[in-house]
């Protein structure tokens, strides 16, 4: 039964793929997009890596739907004056296209099932020193202990794409939700609705950050999920944004990188080596950082949907 | 694994397969549409779906952490519905 269930996933993963790309209609791909993350999930989840499928599950549901919603609806006007429709490559070059990419990824298959499992993996070792990491979970273990230059560099990434952003602000400003249209009030369900989800949503981000100590779950993932409360906060125009970026934000968004890296600095003398933790403090440690690293990506993420410098609660 | 054990985790993968299945027919609604909040329901439709297919995989495969990926889609289920709100209606009336 397994087998028929995995046979129907990838052949509706690959038909959806094929769909997204291929179908009339911006908005029909929109949806169809939202669907292929949900399969993309079960695909993950699937493959018995469930930290994989918490990260697209966050970020498929909460992120790049509400982004590409809000990109339709920025292109809307556009895309009535003329619609062009998908095909704006002749007929011989999509096929061309097509045959090559097929048969790259026909070779790169061929090699891929050539290759010999390695005797002694990287990951396996890992593993097996898992408990000098100070946590019980692997992946945890290696984006903060083993392989933590990796994880801080990831951070420092995310901040860059935002200062980008803001170099090229003029146009993005047009990409985020805008303002409520004067003189239509707000649907009556959406008070309740945040009073709800809000609360629960900060919950679930808190409950991430603890359990990637020792089951799937951490910084990334509860990150996600803050971000798309603050999209939804933007989208409900309770966050308004603004054209300055204010001290606590800077502060949030440079926190968990700076707070990261004094730890990974005062490992060179309280520990074996720079990014090392002290071995009783690895746990707390970690903790620390990931909840730093929880919020510096989540403002930047937010951020960058909203197309603003910074974000202000509405005056009431 | 008890035989009872073994007919549980086929019983619970082939209702995963056939919830599977009733998301990939309902794409037949996103294609017809007509209009575009037929289009969006079909989405959250699915993002219910997949919500049932994890909680049974979660028993089936014996991955706890699958329920926690359920409810993470089911929190998030709703910022999609208030982000195609914010879409303005056609003039037409009519969707994509």
């Amino acid at each position: 039964m397994g087998l028929a269930f995995d046979l129907l996933l990838a052949g509706g993963l690959l038909g959806l793929a094929l769909q997204v790309v291929a179908s009339r209609g911006l908005f029909r791909s929109v949806v169809l997009f939202i669907a292929l993350g949900l399969l993309m999930a079960l695909a993950w989840a699937r493959l018995a890596a469930p930290d994989l499928a918490l990260a697209e599950a966050a970020i498929g549901a909460g992120l790049t739907g509400a982004l590409l919603l809000s990109a339709y609806r920025a292109l809307q006007p556009a895309e009535e004056a003329a619609d062009p429709g998908p095909a704006a490559l002749p007929r011989w070059g999509a096929l061309a296209a097509a045959v090559l990419s097929g048969a790259l990824v026909a070779a790169l298959g061929w090699a891929a099932l050539g290759l010999e499992a390695p005797a002694a993996s990287a990951g396996r070792e890992a593993l097996a020193r898992l408990g000098e990491s100070g946590v019980k979970s692997p992946l945890t273990g290696v984006l903060l202990g083993f392989r933590a230059i990796d994880t801080l560099a990831e951070v420092v990434v995310l901040l860059v794409a935002f200062l980008g952003a803001r170099v090229v602000a003029e146009p993005l400003q047009r990409a985020g939700p805008g303002p409520s249209a004067p003189g239509s009030g707000e649907p009556v369900l959406t008070a309740p609705l945040l009073r709800l989800v809000v609360p629960m949503g900060v919950i679930v981000a808190g409950y991430l950050l603890w359990s990637g100590g020792h089951q799937p779950g951490g910084a990334f993932q509860a990150g996600a999920v803050l971000a798309a409360l603050g999209v939804l906060l933007r989208l409900t125009g309770r966050l308004q944004p603004a054209a300055a970026t204010s001290p606590a934000e800077r502060l949030a968004l440079v926190g968990g990188i700076v707070l990261f890296s004094a730890i990974g600095l005062a490992g060179a003398g309280t520990a074996s080596a720079v990014l090392a933790y002290p071995e009783a403090w690895a746990y707390p440690l970690i903790l620390a950082i990931e909840t730093g690293l929880a919020v510096a990506i989540a403002l930047p993420l937010t951020l960058l949907f909203s197309g603003s410098a910074g974000l202000r609660w509405r005056e009431r | 694994m008890s035989h009872r054990g073994y007919a549980v985790e086929t019983l619970n993968l082939a209702v995963a397969a056939f919830l599977l299945l009733n998301l990939l027919a309902g794409l037949g609604r996103v294609h017809r549409g007509p209009g575009a909040a037929d289009r969006m329901l079909a989405a959250l439709l699915f993002g219910t779906t997949t919500v049932a297919v994890l909680l049974l995989l979660a028993e089936a495969m014996a991955l706890p952490a699958l329920r926690d990926v359920a409810l993470l889609l089911v929190l998030l289920a709703a910022i999609l519905a208030v982000a195609f709100t914010r879409i303005p209606r056609r003039p037409d009336g009519a969707g994509r």
